[in-house]
């Protein structure tokens, strides 16, 4: 069955060590700005967010794309990039609307989760689960439908 | 699907270039004007590789020829060797001194062909381009068609109509960034982005002040992706903005 990624930020300890384990497998070095993840950390509040590319169905990133480099791959279960593909207008980044990728002009390429071919590093790494690679069963489906309508709902009320 | 290339057997698909099951087995054949997004073009001819089928020996563009099941491809030669040779001596003396061509006549031990040189010091001096196309074409998959080849025979070169800024041009920069001879230049200082004559006022993100995006990129963008959020943030803010939700959310639930 299909995985999913799933985030805590209730979870997260803020220690981002999953920035630099994303970002030592996919460049072979620890610099957070390379990373496909970012936790965003409010220190005083004791809290931390963790933020990595949805894997949208409808993909925006996607439907921008001139051609196809970015696209949904079903057996992944998520949208991957194609570097061979890739012409590097970089409009990917401009279409998403959560700000989860970015392009680096010294590799030129798009900065994005991929899954890390089914083995998510970031997921390895932390240490309280904050990060979950889970089969989407209906278990997780609905815990997951649960998290989003308290969030939207909260959304809602900040907005 | 069975080939033989270079006198070893290799698994091919259905509908496959030469070029591309070659990389995909391992065997380096050198290209200019190709890229797996723009497939097709054939200018440049460095690709280009010796084929037997049928009882027929003959030169191919290994990056448009479709594979075929037992024919036999040889990518290295001594015909192959020459045509490489000439072909890299004539952009050579077009562009004499761009790193990607003498980079690449390194790379091939091409050696100087006495009658295809030209005098360094005066002609071409600042000229970068080979006129593949694969920039034109680009530009086309992006549907803006803001350049094109101009002019024939000598003259010709790639442009803009009427060598001034284009209107259909949104200033991504796809064109330069496919260029395999680097001949593009984009330039981004101030705020202001400027490439093929055409200046850009970038906009400026509402809450870290970067410049991100020209304003026809991001009309390009709505557009295509037939929505109207807010693109007045740099993807950094956007990811914060969204972060900050989430932080408001989880303050409010745990009460802190």
């Amino acid at each position: 069955m299909a995985k999913i990624l799933m985030i805590h930020p209730d979870k997260c300890a803020s220690c981002r060590n999953c920035e630099l384990a994303c970002s030592f497998a996919h460049e072979g070095v620890f610099n957070p700005n390379k990373s496909r993840v970012h936790a965003l950390v409010w220190e005083r509040l004791g809290l931390g967010v963790p933020l990595m590319c949805m894997h949208c169905d409808d993909a925006p990133c996607a439907g921008v794309c001139p051609t196809g480099a970015l696209h949904r791959d079903e057996e992944a279960n998520g949208v991957l990039w194609d570097k061979n593909k890739c012409i590097g207008c970089k409009l990917c980044v401009s279409a998403c609307p959560f700000g989860n990728a970015s392009y680096d002009n010294e590799t030129k390429q798009v900065i994005k989760c991929d899954l890390c071919g089914g083995d998510p590093q970031c997921v390895r790494i932390c240490p309280n689960q904050a990060i979950e690679y889970k089969e989407a069963n209906e278990g997780v489906m609905a815990k997951k439908a649960m998290y989003a309508e308290k969030f939207k709902k909260v959304f809602e009320e900040v907005e | 699907m069975e080939i033989i290339i270079d006198g070893k057997k290799a698994a091919v698909q259905e509908g496959e270039t030469i070029l591309q099951a070659a990389r995909r087995n391992g065997i380096d054949i050198p290209t200019l004007c190709y890229s797996d997004a723009l497939p097709g073009i054939t200018s440049c001819r460095i690709c280009m590789v010796e084929v037997k089928e049928n009882g027929v020996t003959k030169r191919v563009a290994s990056c448009a020829y479709p594979v075929h099941e037992g024919m036999e491809v040889t990518t290295d030669n001594e015909t192959i060797r020459r045509t490489r040779n000439v072909l890299l001596n004539l952009y050579s003396a077009r562009v004499p001194h761009n790193k990607d061509i003498k980079a690449l006549k390194e790379k091939y031990d091409v050696p100087e062909i006495k009658r295809l040189q030209v005098n360094k010091g005066e002609t071409h001096l600042a000229e970068n381009c080979v006129l593949c196309g694969l920039c034109v074409k680009a530009c086309e998959e992006m549907g803006t068609n803001a350049i094109s080849t101009v002019f024939r025979g000598a003259e010709k070169k790639v442009g803009t109509p009427f060598d001034e800024p284009s209107d259909s041009c949104i200033g991504c920069g796809a064109c330069a960034s496919v260029c395999p001879t680097e001949a593009i230049q984009m330039t981004q200082e101030n705020g202001v982005r400027t490439i093929w004559d055409k200046t850009f006022e970038l906009i400026q993100c509402k809450e870290c002040g970067k410049y991100f995006a020209t304003a026809q990129e991001i009309a390009y963008v709505k557009q295509k992706i037939g929505n109207d959020m807010d693109m007045a943030l740099c993807e950094k803010c956007k990811q914060k903005g969204n972060a900050a939700k989430f932080k408001e959310a989880l303050k409010a639930e745990l009460d802190i």
